[in-house]
């Protein structure tokens, strides 16, 4: 009832109806961005070679080894992916969020670590690390036991390898949401079993475990998710181990002799398990996991862990090893060792590493100034579309506002491997070809970024009460003068954020840029990659430091405006 | 200043009137509070007087000015008007002189009356300590009052209040309802309250317009409304009063529990049902027996001493419950039979 249609009656005066232009502006947008491509992807995948209406492609799929082993190596995969890091993750969340552990906030921050770290970037350090002959744990063991060489502990190149890395970096999905749900479940409901006689045991588990029980389960779901999509990590194990997944067999398909036909009908399977899949998420996290409820929760209930705890905390210490000491350490003594597998010491210890990356490899200066041009224009271009959207819905300023929220949001459903795909056919034939251009990356990571920027935004708005505009407009500000004066001062933290997110998203990306680039449109991320084919391992190391400092420090920079301004701007 | 008038005023979303064809004139330099349930179109009328919110039909005037009408509506930067907000809306990245003077930067006043403007407002309204924090500082009565001061700095034509007082405690709430027509008294603005607080509104207004699903139930001076309440609505919504049915007589009178009872207000028609009102602390309670007009006899059927006074249940023969205010030493035990007086002054006939 305090909503209106206030646009129509700001236009009236000026004669002419702006919201209608604007409205269908942005949803042909919206549209182009997400339902060309998937169109296309759709219709190949139901095509033959001639173009012919056919359902071969699927036939094949189900029936090749060649298609149907990788679909369940990737379902074996996912769902151990998904296992491991509910075992690992919920008792660390548990840990962190209920527990007088000591160093909690910095086992937070130490996971929130190994969330911000690229994925392939935590595979190539495995590689450092547990590659069967020159890795530095296979090499320790060897010193240990004496073993002769090709003896080894670990082999990194294996299934079980890749399980491990890829959960290594998914558990913090788990992680965070149940640590979030324990932090918001209100001591009370602990505190009224206790009084009624529960003891510590007891009240764990007729309450606290099932009011996290959603969580754990929604975790399992995006984690499941993950593992599924992801292409860095199983192209960098897998492939050498000569197996495939789902993803890295749509991308051999586009190596020669190219199957876009194929490609596109295994890409479906994908597109159509991620849509169930986050219905399932959102049913069973309803709306509890993102609502706060109420403010005046009373403390969490810290259990006393006693002696257990140093044990507790050596336990989760290990366990931050994994993705976090031992990959970090490996690619920095690749970093600035002569050889990547030796460790550093007084005479192994060189620059030159550095100083190749940099002034050497040509492709370095390429692949930075296009992850920075790309980064800087997805960022704004991205904010600025879900700024409108978000404004738009909330304010509800136009009709169909509806409509414009769901498009924003449609791309989480959407892999990022399957969108390059989808995209790789809009975009290589008339009218618009952009294969080749960074136009078509820029397009794939403004589509990618799109639902989690226009959330963001739109809670920001939310968050900016409609009477504050309209206080303004009653005491003489025109509808523009009041956006600028109050709502734009009000949502500069958020926007801001929003913009140093999607540069970070854009820099890590691999699943869709691996599909999009050529050599002149190479990516910092592709970069990488393709180091890798060609086993530079020291070159990798750098630029993977280079590219971890530059999102931690966006990412830090983004967190320091947003506390520094919540602190004045706490509702009135 | 200026008198605003709503003729006709009709506001719909879809097939559903919230405001459905209300009139009502706003003297120059009054106060009226539009007083309802939530859900009653109070608010929306007073965003459609603030131009937030376009008429389906009707028109709004002010002074001899159309600002409102379906074929235009003057935008709500444009009317002279201040309002103040349920949430306070008070901007939560500026101080509170910043929030207070940015009308006047609105209209372009220069410096050195802005500031003296301020230096009395702050002074007013005993914010001048606070003037340099911000909103999110100030505890819930102070932030009322940096509304008070932004709304009032202006010196609109108009003043609107959107439940001003609902975000406050009790105490609070008791304080501001006199500050706020202090203030009215002192700048005589024409201004419109919303509330659904009838003490609020008793308080404050000069008029009040009791709204019911869209309509104007009744709209008089609060003595008015009080005393004389014209529909069943009005007299539960204001001040608790007791409802009884009775088959019309005549026109003065009705038959209630098998005694005839003498009443004033609408017109009865006999044979129909005519609901009267009558307020607890008009009956009076006897545990002797009575004769005369308008005497019915009721057992009590639970009574409470609440220090001041005594509240009754009774329960007359046809089973009607009625509630009874009295002198806190008028003692009568559960389950006595007792002679009700309703003074036929008191009972008003109510329409439907």
């Amino acid at each position: 009832m305090t909503v209106a249609l206030p646009a129509s009656s700001a236009r009236r005066g000026l004669g002419i109806d702006l919201s209608k232009p604007v409205l269908i502006a942005f949803a042909v947008i919206l549209f182009l961005l997400i339902a060309m491509p998937l169109s296309w992807l759709v219709l190949y995948a139901f095509s033959s070679k001639t173009g012919a209406f056919t359902l071969d492609n699927f036939h094949r799929l189900l029936t090749d080894a060649a298609y149907l082993d990788p679909l369940l190596t990737t379902f074996a995969l996912a769902i151990l992916t998904a296992l491991i890091c509910c075992i690992v993750a919920a008792p660390m969340g548990w840990l962190v969020a209920r527990t007088d552990m000591p160093l909690r906030r910095t086992v937070r921050l130490l996971v929130t670590a190994s969330f911000v770290t690229p994925p392939f970037l935590g595979a190539i350090a495995w590689e450092l690390l547990a590659a069967p002959n020159s890795g530095l744990l296979n090499q320790l063991y060897r010193e240990l036991t004496g073993a002769e060489q090709g003896g080894h502990l670990f082999n990194i190149y294996s299934f079980t390898g890749l399980v491990f890395v890829i959960s290594c970096y998914t558990f913090p999905y788990v992680f965070v949401l149940v640590a979030n749900a324990l932090d918001r479940t209100p001591g009370d409901l602990e505190d009224a079993s206790a009084i009624l006689g529960g003891k510590a045991w007891d009240t764990a588990r007729r309450v606290t475990i099932p009011l996290a029980l959603p969580s754990i389960v929604a975790g399992a779901l995006v984690a499941f998710l993950q593992a599924m999509t992801l292409f860095g990590s199983p192209a960098i194990l897998a492939m050498p181990a000569g197996f495939h997944t789902m993803t890295t067999k749509i991308w051999s398909l586009f190596q020669f002799p190219p199957q876009p036909e194929l490609a596109a009908a295994a890409s479906l399977p994908l597109l159509i398990l991620t849509i169930v899949l986050l219905r399932a998420e959102h049913m069973v996290l309803g709306r509890r996991g993102y609502s706060v409820v109420g403010g005046k929760n009373s403390e969490p209930r810290i259990v006393r862990l006693g002696r257990w705890r140093w044990v507790m905390l050596t336990a989760a210490m290990l366990v931050l090893m994994c993705p976090v000491f031992l990959p970090y350490f490996a690619l920095l003594n690749a970093s600035f060792s002569k050889v990547a597998s030796h460790l550093v010491s007084i005479n192994n210890f060189t620059l030159h590493n550095l100083h190749f990356v940099f002034y050497e490899l040509s492709a370095t200066k390429l692949a930075l100034r296009n992850t920075f041009i790309l980064g800087t224009l997805a960022a704004t271009a991205g904010t600025v579309l879900a700024l409108v959207i978000a404004y738009v819905h909330t304010r509800q300023a136009v009709r169909g506002y509806r409509l414009l929220g769901f498009l924003a949001t449609a791309p989480v459903a959407i892999p990022g491997i399957v969108l390059g795909v989808g995209l790789f056919f809009t975009y290589t034939r008339p009218p618009f070809v952009l294969y080749g251009t960074l136009w078509i990356l820029l397009i794939a990571f403004v589509t990618l970024s799109m639902p989690a920027a226009y959330q963001q935004l739109q809670s920001a708005f939310k968050a900016v009460h409609p009477e504050l505009e309209d206080a303004s407009r009653i005491l003489g500000a025109t509808r523009l003068r009041a956006l600028w004066q109050i709502t734009a001062p009000l949502l500069r933290t958020s926007v801001i954020a929003t913009w140093c997110f999607i540069f970070v998203g854009v820099i890590r990306e691999l699943s869709a840029a691996i599909m999009l680039f050529t050599s002149e449109t190479k990516v910092l991320s592709v970069l990488i990659y393709d180091l890798n084919e060609s086993g530079d391992l020291a070159a990798i190391a750098v630029l993977g430091l280079l590219m971890l400092v530059l999102t931690f420090g966006i990412v830090a920079l983004a967190n320091s405006l947003k506390f520094g301004g919540a602190r004045r701007l706490s509702a009135p | 200043m200026a008198s605003v008038e709503l003729r006709n005023l009709t506001k719909r979303y879809g097939d559903v009137a919230v405001v459905d064809d209300i009139s009502l004139t706003i003297e120059h330099g009054h106060l009226v509070c539009l007083l309802g349930p939530s859900g009653c179109g109070k608010t929306t009328t007073l965003r459609l007087i603030a131009g937030f919110v376009e008429p389906s039909k009707g028109e709004i005037r002010v002074g001899d000015k159309l600002v409102s009408s379906p074929a235009h509506s003057l935008p709500p930067e444009k009317r002279n008007m201040s309002m103040i907000f349920q949430s306070y809306a008070l901007w939560p990245h500026m101080t509170v002189a910043e929030n207070i003077v940015y009308g006047l930067k609105l209209r372009k006043m220069d410096r050195a009356s802005i500031g003296k403007k301020l230096d009395a407002i702050l002074a007013t309204t005993r914010l001048a300590p606070l003037a340099q924090r911000y909103p999110g500082e100030l505890s819930g009565g102070q932030q009322q009052r940096v509304a008070l001061a932004r709304a009032l700095i202006v010196e609109p034509e108009t003043l609107l209040l959107d439940e001003p007082l609902s975000n406050l405690d009790a105490n609070l709430r008791e304080e501001m309802r006199f500050e706020v027509r202090r203030l009215h008294d002192a700048y005589r603005y024409t201004t419109v309250y919303v509330t659904h607080d009838q003490s609020e509104a008793m308080t404050t207004a000069d008029l009040i317009a009791v709204m019911n699903a869209g309509k104007i139930e009744q709209a008089g001076s609060p003595e008015d409304i009080y005393d004389r309440p014209r529909s069943e609505f009005v007299a539960r919504f204001i001040g608790s009063s007791n409802v009884i049915k009775g088959k019309g007589i005549d026109a003065a009178r009705i038959d209630f529990a098998g005694t005839p009872l003498r009443c004033v207000g609408e017109q009865i028609k006999s044979g129909a049902s005519i609901p009267v009102s009558i307020r607890p602390h008009d009956i009076a309670i006897s545990a002797a027996q009575r004769q005369g007009e308008n005497v019915v006899s009721a057992t009590v059927v639970r009574q409470v001493f609440l220090g001041g006074s005594r509240d009754y249940m009774v329960e007359a023969k046809d089973g009607t419950q009625l509630r009874i205010l009295t002198a806190a030493g008028e003692n009568i035990p559960q389950g006595s039979t007792v002679w009700l007086t309703l003074p036929p002054e008191r009972c008003r006939a109510l329409s439907g």
